[in-house]
């Protein structure tokens, strides 16, 4: 499958950004290369700023900088922003409102691949998700990260954008415009079951409609590529249409998306629900698309998901 | 005594007063704390900083992290006295439909620089603060106060280290250093002691005072801006409880409320008719 790096995506469109916009900034933990930063320092220089190994002093020092009208995107692995500088995103980033951007990468299992759980990171979403007022972007592939850190800069208030390892699927040919916010509905076929995703994981679950395709059911896919603010309206009328839904993400199934459309669900339209993810355990380092099989985010996985969906509705 | 500090000296008698009253009518709060760093706030806000209470968002003012954010009365009544918001406000400190949050808000009160009070966060947002400056090219000076027991948190120093590296000569951190924390005395609880050697170490340029004396804290600070290209540290020796001697010494003033009588007591012994 073909590649592109949504890290070099991160870089490359702050840098564009960054020839428009004087206030913004770069701050690092000791992360450049992570990001792959090197020509945005070059180019910018007093705009970068990196406070060594060190999220929580990153995350407080974007706080002190977005309060003096700067933009500052705080770039780094997903969990140490999310774990080791949680309390000071939640109190001096989220509470104030202030006008950080947090770009994680290494986000899910497959990123962190043959790292292992250190650097793999399957919880920041349920994480952010339970502070208020963080808008939370899970870009499928690197030209919709170039889209959500468009999208981020020119928005005020604090958002989180999860990126990948370097070797992430292109999902979509095209550029395709990325409305914060809003999901998209990438088959529309579906009265069958409505299989939500975001992320990287996305072309398997492609890959899975068209398998049901064959088999004679009808997916409609769903890409939640906003997990906050959710688009709940959009997705009530999916599940109205669809009566059984399927969440697959590259994430623990408590706390990301799998919970997020689970609680729509129990609030607006009941109707069976299967959560493919990482099944609340700690996984293991290998080969991305190896352990995205063996930790039960295969295709298969999908399919079967799917048809127990709708066997379920028949139970009711 | 110059008419200066007669003047700071005078307002701190006034601010001590009113934080008490606060706290009495709030029923909760930290009267100790508050205290020991009334001397070293009224300074820099009566006394150096460059501020606008009628324009509170001023890019080019000076700015205050009060990282003890647990003290905010004094802050509070401070801000109220320069005119940031009505001092009709102080006695609404912790209900629901105050400005005056239990900790500092910086969005809900006038005058507030920073949210704070999740303790040793103060000095690494100074340091956004003052590379912020540094970045836009304005040439305001980043004050952050903190106590010294939080000193034990782990960003303090990661934020110690980075202001260094930047060379933030507008960087000057007070430690209200009045040797107690929550559970006790910080001897007795941290290995912290002594700070300046570690912070000399560092590269910061250090300076020891006496926080409750005006003329102590206003020279230092003149030093501390004399200096520009290290980021200074003020250590400002305090007492908790400074200006009640009923609360001095009696750590179970960290966070309680004076009764009615004890007020009276605490008022009585700061002096004056108002």
């Amino acid at each position: 499958m073909k590649q592109e790096n949504t890290r070099i995506a991160v870089t490359e469109t702050l840098m564009e950004l960054a020839g428009k916009d004087p206030d913004i900034v770069l701050v690092c933990s000791d992360s450049l290369l992570v990001i792959k930063a090197k020509p945005y320092v070059d180019k910018y220089p007093e705009r970068f700023i990196d406070v060594g190994i060190a999220e929580q002093n990153a995350v407080c020092c974007a706080a002190g900088l977005a309060s003096c009208g700067l933009i500052p995107f705080v770039a780094t692995y997903a969990g140490f922003i999310t774990m080791r500088a949680c309390e000071q995103v939640r109190t001096f980033v989220a509470y104030p409102g202030l006008n950080v951007k947090m770009i994680g990468a290494n986000g899910g299992i497959a990123a962190g691949e043959r790292e292992g759980v250190t650097h793999q990171f399957f919880e920041d979403l349920g994480i952010l998700r339970a502070i208020p007022g963080i808008t939370i972007v899970v870009p499928a592939d690197a030209g919709q990260v170039r889209e959500a850190v468009r999208a981020v800069a020119h928005q005020e208030g604090p958002a989180y954008i999860r990126i990948g390892s370097g070797r992430d699927p292109v999902v979509f040919e095209k550029p395709f415009p990325l409305e914060i916010g809003k999901v998209r509905i990438l088959r529309e076929e579906g009265r069958d079951v409505a299989l939500f995703a975001n992320g990287s994981i996305l072309p398997r679950v492609l890959a899975a409609a068209d398998e049901l395709s064959q088999q004679g059911i009808k997916a409609s896919v769903v890409e939640v590529h906003t997990l906050k603010p959710l688009d709940v309206e959009t997705i009530t009328e999916v599940l109205s249409q669809t009566g059984a839904a399927v969440t697959v993400e590259d994430h623990n199934i408590i706390g990301g998306l799998g919970s997020a459309i689970a609680e729509v669900i129990a609030e607006n339209k009941p109707v069976p629900l299967v959560r493919v993810g990482l099944r609340d355990i700690f996984p293991r380092s290998g080969r991305p698309e190896k352990l995205l099989d063996y930790y039960n985010m295969g295709v298969s996985d999908i399919v079967a998901g799917a048809r127990k969906a709708i066997e379920k509705k028949g139970e009711r | 005594m110059s008419d200066r500090i007669k003047e700071l000296t005078e307002t701190a008698r006034l601010v001590r007063k009113d934080l008490l009253k606060m706290i009495h009518l709030a029923k909760d709060g930290h009267p100790g704390p508050s205290l020991s760093v009334v001397d070293i706030l009224t300074a820099l806000y009566f006394g150096t900083m460059r501020i606008d209470p009628e324009n509170p968002k001023w890019p080019e003012r000076d700015r205050c992290i009060l990282s003890k954010g647990h003290a905010c009365p004094a802050l509070y009544a401070i801000l109220a006295r320069l005119g940031f918001f009505s001092p009709d406000e102080l006695p609404g400190l912790r209900s629901l439909e105050s400005m005056l949050q239990g900790h500092p808000d910086m969005n809900k009160t006038p005058g507030i620089d920073t949210t704070s009070g999740s303790l040793g966060n103060g000095i690494s947002i100074g340091l956004g603060m003052a590379l912020a400056g540094r970045i836009k090219g304005l040439d305001y000076t980043t004050y952050v106060v903190t106590g010294d027991g939080e000193l034990e948190e782990g960003v303090v120093w990661e934020a110690m280290m980075a202001a260094e590296h930047y060379r933030l000569g507008r960087l000057i951190v007070f430690i209200d250093n009045n040797e107690m924390q929550s559970g006790g005395p910080v001897k007795s609880i941290s290995g912290l002691y002594p700070i300046l050697p570690k912070l000399k170490a560092f590269g910061w340029h250090c300076q020891e005072i006496n926080g409750h004396d005006f003329t102590e804290i206003l020279e230092a600070v003149r030093c501390a801006q004399q200096e520009t290209s290290h980021p200074s540290v003020i250590l400002a020796h305090t007492i908790k409880g400074q200006g009640v001697p009923f609360m001095i010494g009696d750590n179970s003033w960290h966070k309680r409320v004076p009764t009615e009588s004890e007020l009276e007591e605490a008022l009585a012994a700061l002096g004056g008719d108002r």
